[in-house]
């Protein structure tokens, strides 16, 4: 049964949680508020053995609330156990086995794929607006993980045609081109606050699936820099559940933190 | 053994102007802060810094003026912001910036650590971070061919690395508590030239071996010791304390503004003669203790 109301964070939040399968191994970085809820949701539901190293550093740690941080030690304190960094965590994340699903949020993303959170205009060393820099996507995006994005901003702005700079390997130009380069893996879904979006199978451009309950097809494809595709049976995005939004709001993120990622 | 213990300004002095320091740093987790008033302090220049994700310090140094080049992973605080006197001036071209992704710079760093000419990875195939930067980053061939290429970082040995840690020993033995430990501590300072380390407490040595597998530095590779309780104020240093929000909060404001931001770092960081009088300045160690509260709540 379908929540009486919800905002369009647990949306999305109800929406990433269906891409982890019980026994999957994920992990979060800095600022992530969507896929740490998300990953406490498919715990608390359809995954309960979904490993969880949160902000790299914490094994399946049972945070109280969602704080304002989802790197720092108040998310992964309770933990059981401290994965050190530079030999552990990044052999799991090299090593095929473990943690094949990644999610990404960039700056840009474009319509096929690529995301950008180094740098706007086309001067590199002298940009518009130097972003924070591709810190562990530039490895996630070429390493064969299948890459999940998120974005609470779908504006002509960050859904960009090509990105000013690849900090993120997506389908790269298109077509087989990432194939072709070695790369396995590759964007899957695109879970943003207007709809759902894949990538057509042959020339790996962004499609749209599903649009969130009251928002249009003609109102995503206006909220998007480059011509969509939409499939042929575009439906609305299945709404969370009453006990999904209850889990949220009372046991996962009392406090609201979540909606951060949400004010301009 | 030698008494590696000696003063922030004594240490500072093996940081020299155009040096490349290895920063220990990650959004908010622990830096060590004292070390970087103080080489803002004493006005070093041209300095290359090398962090995994840069935080507060980065903007500090930046605001400062003391950095011509940063190489690493990223440049954040988080929830406070995108470090706005660091992107301004690398925006006007007065800071430039070797962007590598986590694997790169690690390979880069380990590469130096154990004498190779580099260290390979297959992250960032594909990017457009190879091309921008021939100098360190090559695209070759599996030699043995199994047809996959990989990316050859060449190797990096910083001048020195700075870490901020819980205790040390005077043998220079540096120990950390149970924590997440970062690349910034368990290879930047195997790959430098000198490692300055400061610490919460300075204990005997019997204390570091009543816990020997605390050690995460031995004392032959420490060269320098400096005792900074709240040395990485105001970053955390979990589990003793965590990170102060409300000067966080009180940089990223004036760090809008280039007078506001100077302004700031005179109050802050170049007034205070001592870091005793820097902990005076933001509330003395009686108000930092509600930190304290704050990591084991």
């Amino acid at each position: 049964m379908s929540a009486p109301d919800y905002t369009v964070d647990e949306l999305m939040i109800a929406r990433v949680a269906q891409v982890f399968d019980d026994g999957d191994q994920v992990v979060n970085g800095m600022a992530s508020f969507v896929p740490v809820c998300a990953y406490m949701l498919a715990r608390r539901t359809h995954a309960p053995n979904l490993v969880w190293l949160a902000g790299a550093v914490g094994l399946d740690p049972r945070p109280q609330r969602v704080p304002a941080s989802t790197l720092e030690s108040d998310l992964w304190r309770d933990s059981a156990a401290y994965i050190e960094q530079y030999e552990d965590f990044w052999s799991y994340a090299l090593n095929g086995r473990w943690l094949t699903k990644f999610m990404v949020r960039g700056a840009q993303l474009d319509m096929h794929g690529n995301a950008n959170n180094s740098a706007v205009g086309p001067d590199y060393h002298r940009p518009k607006v130097r972003l924070p820099g591709t810190a562990g996507m530039g490895d996630m995006g070429s390493i064969g993980k299948r890459l999940f994005y998120w974005s609470s901003t779908h504006d002509p702005r960050t859904f960009v045609e090509r990105v000013d700079w690849i900090s993120c390997a997506g389908y790269l130009g298109g077509g087989d081109e990432r194939a072709r380069l070695g790369l396995e893996g590759g964007p899957e879904l695109v879970v943003t606050n207007l709809a759902v979006l894949d990538f057509e199978p042959e020339s790996k451009r962004m499609r749209l699936r599903t649009v969130h309950p009251g928002v249009t097809v003609e109102q995503v494809q206006e909220a998007t820099g480059f011509p969509l595709l939409v499939a042929e049976d575009v439906t609305e995005t299945e709404p969370p559940t009453a006990e999904q939004v209850r889990l949220i709001r009372e046991e996962i993120d009392p406090d609201g933190t979540r909606k951060a990622e949400f004010r301009g | 053994m030698p008494d590696k213990v000696t003063s922030l300004a004594e240490a500072a002095a093996l940081v020299e102007d155009g040096a490349t320091v290895a920063l220990q740093s990650m959004a908010t987790f622990t830096a060590p802060m004292a070390m970087v008033r103080e080489l803002i302090r004493q006005g070093r220049r041209e300095l290359t810094l090398v962090c995994l994700v840069g935080g507060i310090p980065v903007d500090w140094l930046a605001a400062a003026g003391c950095l011509s080049r940063f190489v690493g992973a990223a440049v954040s605080m988080e929830q406070f912001g995108l470090c706005n006197q660091y992107r301004k001036a690398v925006e006007r071209g007065e800071i430039a910036v070797e962007e590598l992704s986590e694997t790169a710079l690690l390979a880069r760093l380990g590469a130096g650590a154990r004498g190779l000419p580099f260290g390979i990875t297959r992250g960032l195939l594909g990017t457009d971070l190879i091309d921008l930067q021939p100098d360190t980053l090559r695209v070759i061939d599996d030699p043995f061919g199994g047809g996959a290429s990989v990316v050859a970082c060449k190797a990096l040995i910083p001048d020195v690395a700075i870490v901020h840690a819980h205790r040390a020993d005077r043998d220079g033995n540096v120990q950390m508590d149970p924590t997440a430990l970062w690349p910034d501590i368990r290879v930047f300072p195997k790959a430098a030239r000198r490692v300055i380390a400061t610490v919460e407490e300075i204990v005997d040595g019997e204390r570091i071996r009543a816990e020997p597998d605390r050690v995460v530095l031995p004392s032959f590779a420490v060269d320098a010791v400096v005792h900074a309780p709240f040395g990485a104020h105001p970053t955390s240093c979990f589990p003793r304390y965590g990170y102060d929000s409300g000067l966080h909060l009180a940089w990223a404001k004036a760090a809008r503004d280039p007078e506001a931001a100077a302004a700031f770092l005179d109050r802050h960081v170049r007034g205070p003669a001592s870091h005793e009088e820097y902990l005076d300045g933001v509330g003395g160690v009686r108000a930092l203790s509600s930190l304290e509260r704050l990591a084991s709540a």
